[in-house]
């Protein structure tokens, strides 16, 4: 029995599920951010599986994923810096209490 | 990478459940550092996957940029933010996690539905294998160098901007001062009245 | 191989007017190195000469080669992008006017605030060529990363953090599943990133597959994202009300515009074979965003918000153009964002103005205006009538070609729903015009009362008066003066090869029949 494809994108699938779900149910920002990074690992765990299985010569998926890598890691600073602002300013990180501007 | 069918599969199967038992530590656990730390195992479980997928140079940039920049600076956000903070209940917050679950658990079923249904066109190519270091290398001084120069425009601004957010509350006085001035003291000033002054432009409402 | 023949071999010449930009950008981060904080004097204005030079690169390149593929393929520079960009450069030198004092009076630093606003214009410029799904990302990216960092920037507003907290972890999160969208993207095509090779692709995988269905619904969560389209708005009103005025300016403009390009690029070259199911998804999405955008806005009692749900209905508008596909259903959806980018700019420009000297984006605070700033009350006047849609100014022009183009395509239920809605929104807008000039000097509110001399002297008030006489000019003259725009537009589709592709046979038919129609018809009006 040989590894397939399918099997690591149900993996990330799954992956990415998990990462809706700590999404919308967390309650810390940061635990939030790293809901998104879950989110972004499943799509790497996406594009690998298919620059593996069905680009091998041209590995453009391998290329995309370093770029998610990159945009991710950008994404994660800006975002810690903006939970540091407001933690200064509010004194917490509960989601719940940011509430100043009415939904 | 040419190890064995049988181990290939097993290493399959540990590696991915690690992903998930992390991942689900990640967002279910209480303990905000637990989850940072858990969040690591998922990320270095990753690489170990795409070593098995014939990433090796990606599998690398994983683990460096991942758990050595990434993970880390989550656990510094954390720390600075240090605060051992019980949140006070909410009513009809399981309502609200089991909506998720349930939209969660749906998500997943199609999703799984699309993968295992779609034919996918797989290549029986020689993979590149070893060279893939080399290819990526390629790619990004030809079909890929737009993007690779835009992404160094992105990474400029968003250093700029973290920094510009980040940074304790200074601001460039407004009044011009002499050169003199400048040559000998940082062009910087406490703002406390400047955030004042700021502050009420629109705050108040 | 030296520089030329590489520059030559790669048609890297079509992305010269982001070159143009990218310098500025650094001209001004090492300006304000060099220079200190005395630079800020100047460094607005070396933005702006910046701006306009690429707007004259753009200009050249409008009657220049018609190779447009750049970058082996990333990059497409037709006529579209051409016109797309320059909408994006346009909003941002309006921004760039109208900020200088804002900054100043908000005590944060103005040569950052520069920098990150050229960043996002040098991401929404890419944005609206990418024809390659990673430079799409990478483009999307810088906007996105852009706006995030801006709409914080005045760190002290607690509402700036929240908005800026906000906007990035629900932007982030539509990032995430528009890539997973281009993951399965990637592997329905085999292993391409082209949009081409993936439309071609996708066209022949046979029915019914569910998969591009599903990559469909997820590339479409990142773009109604970008253009704030209902059920992806939540986070507008936020971020509108939060961050700082000439932010938001930019953000419903600028970036919805490349928002806008994205979509159409995007929908129409890799979703070509799925063009029934996106028609079917976004009028969804304009009917809610219609509904939704104008019911919400009459209860609105800050202006900042009435205007965030005014643009998420203007979204819903345009998307009607979009759902057209033919011909003149882009040359309006084209159009209508050349209008309103006057019309929205001058009315943040007014709002700002307002709140400059009064501190306070209330709509009663506005109430006998009139008496006091005749020059503000004009102009905001005008841009809300525009927007609202009310003749002659260039709202009402751009309105009226969107739903014509609706009507041709045979979308009455669209069209229709937008006429209504249109008139509940023209509600709203006249309250507020109403507030400002009907009201008995006996009935001014205390705000206005209190209104502090008209000075223009003061630094940087020259730009916002310059960006408000500008704004004011364009929304009262474009509406008489609409063809040539109009002209622009059509050419723009007509010269774009991606778009001519999709425009199907029969409905071209019908287009040229009601041509003559419609150009008579605007000479009338005019």
């Amino acid at each position: 029995m040989e590894l397939q494809l399918q099997y690591f994108l149900l993996l990330a699938a799954f992956l990415f599920c998990i990462g809706i779900y700590g999404l919308i149910t967390s309650r810390n920002a940061i635990r939030v951010l790293m809901s998104i990074e879950l989110m972004l690992n499943a799509v790497n765990l996406n594009l690998m599986a298919f620059s593996n299985y069905l680009d091998p010569e041209n590995i453009k998926g391998q290329v995309f994923t370093v770029f998610v890598i990159t945009v991710a890691a950008a994404e994660a600073a800006v975002g810690l810096a903006i939970v540091l602002a407001i933690y200064r300013n509010r004194d917490t990180v509960d989601m719940e209490q940011f509430n100043l501007l009415k939904w | 990478m040419d190890l064995a069918h049988g181990v290939q599969l097993v290493s399959f199967g540990i590696l991915a459940a690690i992903a998930i038992v992390a991942a689900l530590g990640v967002v279910l656990l209480q303990n905000i550092v637990y989850s940072a730390f858990l969040l690591g195992g998922v990320f270095a479980s990753m690489a170990g996957m795409y070593l098995l997928l014939n990433g090796d140079f990606v599998a690398a940039a994983q683990l460096i940029i991942y758990v050595g920049a990434v993970n880390v600076l989550i656990l510094f956000g954390i720390m600075l933010v240090n605060k051992q903070q019980d949140f006070p209940a909410i009513k009809g917050m399981w309502i609200r996690k089991g909506a998720t679950a349930l939209v969660g658990a749906g998500l997943l079923v199609l999703l799984a539905g699309t993968i295992v249904t779609t034919p996918w066109a797989i290549s029986t190519a020689t993979p590149t294998g070893d060279g893939s270091t080399l290819k990526i290398g390629e790619h990004f001084f030809s079909d890929f160098l737009l993007p690779f120069e835009l992404a160094s425009v992105l990474l400029l601004i968003a250093m700029v901007g973290a920094i510009v957010l980040a940074r304790r509350e200074f601001v460039p006085e407004d009044t011009p001062t002499t050169e003199e001035e400048l040559a000998f003291k940082l062009p910087e000033r406490p703002r406390e009245t400047a955030a004042i002054a700021g502050g009420s432009q629109t705050s108040p409402e | 191989m030296d520089v030329v023949t590489l520059a030559s071999q790669l048609n890297a010449g079509t992305i010269i007017p982001e070159g143009i930009v990218t310098l500025t950008l650094l001209v001004v981060l090492v300006g304000d190195l060099i220079a200190g904080r005395k630079s800020a004097s100047w460094l607005p204005y070396v933005a702006i000469v910046g701006l306009l030079g690429a707007i004259a690169a753009l200009f050249v390149q409008w009657n220049g080669t018609s190779d447009t593929i750049a970058f082996l393929g990333a990059f497409n520079g037709d006529a579209l992008s051409i016109v797309f960009r320059g909408i994006v450069v346009l909003s941002t030198i309006i921004t760039v006017l109208v900020s200088i004092s804002y900054v100043r009076q908000s005590g944060t630093s103005l040569s950052e605030f520069l920098s990150i606003l050229l960043a996002a214009t040098i991401g929404g410029m890419f944005l609206c060529g990418a024809s390659e799904l990673v430079t799409v990302f990478i483009a999307l990216e810088t906007l996105s990363i852009a706006s995030y960092l801006m709409t914080g920037y005045t760190k002290g507003d607690v509402r700036s953090n929240e908005a800026a907290l906000k906007y990035l972890l629900i932007g982030a999160a539509s990032s995430a599943v528009f890539l997973y969208g281009a993951s399965l993207l990637y592997g329905l095509a085999g292993g391409e990133t082209q949009l081409d090779r993936i439309g071609i692709a996708l066209s022949q995988i046979e029915t019914p597959a569910i998969a591009p269905v599903v990559a469909l619904v997820f590339v479409i969560c990142g773009i109604a994202f970008k253009l704030s389209a209902a059920p992806f708005h939540q986070w507008t009103p936020d971020v509108y009300e939060g961050s700082p005025t000439p932010v938001v300016a930019f953000l419903s403009v600028g970036s919805k515009a490349a928002g806008f390009a994205f979509a159409v690029r995007m929908l129409v070259t890799a979703f070509g074979s799925l063009t029934e199911q996106w028609h079917f998804i976004f009028a969804a999405l304009a009917v809610l965003s219609m509904i939704l955008g104008n019911a919400v806005a009459l209860a609105q009692t800050s202006m900042k918000r009435l205007l965030a749900y005014s643009s998420i209905a203007q979204a819903g508008f345009v998307l009607i153009g979009l759902i057209a596909g033919t011909e003149s259903g882009y040359a309006s959806v084209i159009f209508y964002l050349f209008a309103y980018l006057f019309m929205n700019l001058g009315g943040f420009a007014c709002v700002i103005l307002f709140s400059l000297r009064t501190g306070t984006d209330r709509i009663s605070d506005y109430a006998g205006l009139y008496q006091k700033d005749p020059l503000l009350t004009l102009t905001l006047s005008i841009c809300l009538l525009s927007l609202g849609g009310i003749p002659p100014f260039v709202g009402f022009f751009g309105k009226i070609y969107l739903f014509w183009a609706g009507w041709q395509a045979e979308l009455y239920g669209l069209v229709l729903l937008g006429l209504i809605t249109s008139v509940i929104s023209i509600y709203y807008y006249i309250r507020v015009v109403k507030m400002m000039v009907v009201k008995e000097p006996h009935e001014m509110s205390e705000t206005v009362k209190n209104y502090p001399e008209v000075s223009w002297n003061l630094p940087g008030m020259r730009p916002l008066q310059v960006g408000i006489v500008l704004a004011l000019v364009a929304t009262s003259l474009v509406g008489i003066l609409a063809n040539p725009p109009i002209d622009l537009a059509k050419a723009s589709v007509q010269r774009s090869p991606i778009l001519q592709a999709s425009i199907s046979p029969a409905k071209e038919v019908a287009v040229s029949r009601f041509a003559p129609v419609q150009s008579s018809e605007f000479r009338v009006q005019n």
